[in-house]
């Protein structure tokens, strides 16, 4: 295999390991070098696993042996430390006393065991995935910025190559934002796809999870192993599992591009308004039908949002509540646990009154497009301790502007993955959101890939 | 005031804290007050209640 091994995608590291022509173990040594020497200044990971040479050195042999278990065999992939390991310790980026969590594995976690991954680590999640920001973790692209969050520590892993893939969670945008921020590939797919049990709660209707990767084909091949139906998480759905990377291949020709044009394209950055229109212009060119579209109801998405997330983040804390535990999270998270206090049952429930409006709404856009295509967010990665950005010349709080893009898919649960599409003009990568239909990820990886495919953004690294 | 918001709330915080989760909330509020003037009357909410959940086969 010619090129760095750490610069290389799972789809060619796979084949590759398969053949003997890659050793697991090497794989796992460059990939714990680089978590100890050039991507040390990301702080990307809290736990590095004393097991994942052993986990390697077990793969390889078995590979050798003839017993290929599937395309992450061998593969280091990091795990968001909310995602409970029996091996490692759970944090969910909190440091309160009187909080601990089980030793044993989320459904995803072993999920990928059993599939042959090497889980090389705990990546990096702001206080419980409540935020967007996962300090102290610091962007690739430019060490003074935020990778955004709260799966920060896995878009920095993944986009610096300290691992092939990471695990994410995605409340109201957690793995599409750091994706977009750090230029990896960030897939949340449909509401009950991916198993959640023994992921921390956030919020337990807006919880989705999901892969970081390195390419489109990757998160195919993730989405593979992790998609289908577990008993244990009582969102889950009992739906057949395609082959996600058989359509990759095939062009967007015949698919029809939704636009939204409100919401999605309000007061955004200069240079994320021009690449992302770069990138339905040459969609279209690639033969695309574009079709522009409006839906209204998403003016009342922001309130909604807040009242579902904020009353069951409390709901889940209301023991740390009452045991004066919340006190010691940190200031933001804080505030956000007490405030949901706040929210009426009567505002709960018109919130998800408005999720069933909202997905009947999109239900109908679907009728006429095959997805919906617009940035990701607003911004790209902003200054660690920057709590303002500046949009067009207006200031707005990077907590609203982040995830303003992303939580409607939250709401609605529908499949949607952020893509890179190119660089502002400081070099910071900016992500381009593709959704579609409940359970049809199929669609959203395929035209995510015929972008990707007809662009180089996934050949470049940021300098560390 | 302070009595009534923790008898009614559950949220034992002092006066001035208590004064800056209020001040804090007042943009999300804003957002919450649009949403409740939507007439949502014929649409159920999105929660779907299953009697046979904990009879799901447990992995």
């Amino acid at each position: 295999m010619s090129g760095e091994l750490w610069k290389q995608p799972l789809e060619k590291l796979a084949p590759a390991i398969r053949a003997g022509k890659v050793s697991p173990v090497a794989l796992t040594e460059v990939c714990l070098d680089r978590i100890a020497n050039a991507g040390a200044r990301l702080d990307s990971f809290i736990h590095v696993s004393p097991h994942a040479l052993d986990a390697a050195r077990v793969a390889e042999r078995e590979i050798k042996a003839g017993k290929w278990r599937g395309p992450l065999h061998g593969i280091p992939i990091g795990v968001k430390d909310n995602y409970l390991t029996e091996d490692m310790p759970t944090t969910a980026g909190s440091t309160a006393p009187g909080l601990s969590f089980p030793l044993r594995d989320s459904t995803a976690a072993a999920t990928l065991r059993k599939a042959g991954a090497v889980l090389i680590g705990k990546t990096r999640t702001h206080e419980f995935a409540w935020g967007n920001v996962t300090p102290p973790v610091c962007n690739p692209w430019d060490l003074t910025r935020v990778p955004s969050g709260s799966s920060g520590g896995s878009g920095a892993a993944v986009s610096a190559g300290l691992c092939v893939a990471a695990l994410g969670s995605d409340t109201g945008g957690s793995i599409r934002m750091p994706a977009a921020a750090c230029g990896t590939v960030g897939l949340k797919a449909t509401f009950g796809r991916v198993s959640r049990d023994g992921i921390v709660p956030h919020s337990w209707s807006l919880d989705h999870a999901g892969p970081l990767t390195r390419t489109v084909a990757d998160s195919a091949l993730m989405m593979q192993v992790l998609a289908g139906y577990d008993a244990a998480d009582s969102a889950c759905q009992a739906q057949p599992v395609p082959d996600y990377s058989k359509a990759l291949d095939r062009s967007v020709r015949g698919l029809t591009i939704g636009v939204c044009r409100n919401h999605f394209f309000d007061n955004l950055q200069e240079d994320v308004e021009g690449a992302v229109e770069k990138a339905i212009a040459d969609l279209a060119a690639a033969g695309a039908q574009v079709h522009e579209l409006r839906i209204p109801l998403l003016e009342y998405g922001l309130g909604a949002i807040f009242a579902i997330e904020l009353s069951s983040s409390t709901a889940y804390h209301d023991a740390s509540l009452r045991a004066g535990r919340v006190p010691y999270y940190q200031p933001d998270v804080r505030m956000l646990v007490e405030m949901g206090r706040l929210v009426t049952g009567p505002d709960y429930l018109k919130a998800e009154q408005y999720r069933s409006a909202l997905m009947e709404a999109y239900r109908k856009v679907f009728e006429t497009v095959d997805v919906v295509i617009g940035p990701t967010t607003p911004i790209t990665a902003w200054k660690r301790g920057e709590w303002t950005v500046q949009i067009a010349g207006k200031p707005e709080s990077v907590l609203a502007a982040s995830w303003r893009f992303t939580y409607p898919y939250n709401l609605t649960g529908l499949p949607a993955i952020s893509v890179p599409c190119g660089f502002d003009r400081d070099g910071l990568p900016i992500g381009l959101q593709i959704a579609g239909r409940p359970f049809d990820e199929t669609t959203v990886l395929r035209v995510a890939h015929a972008y990707e495919r007809d662009h180089d953004w996934k050949d470049r690294w940021p300098q560390l | 005031m302070g009595d009534a918001y923790k008898e009614l709330l559950g949220l034992d915080l002092p006066p001035e804290r208590l004064q800056e989760v209020l001040a804090a909330y007042a943009d999300i509020l804003a957002e919450i007050r649009k949403l409740r003037a939507l007439d949502l009357t014929d649409v159920h909410p999105a929660i779907v209640f299953e009697p046979t959940a904990p009879y799901r086969k447990m992995p």
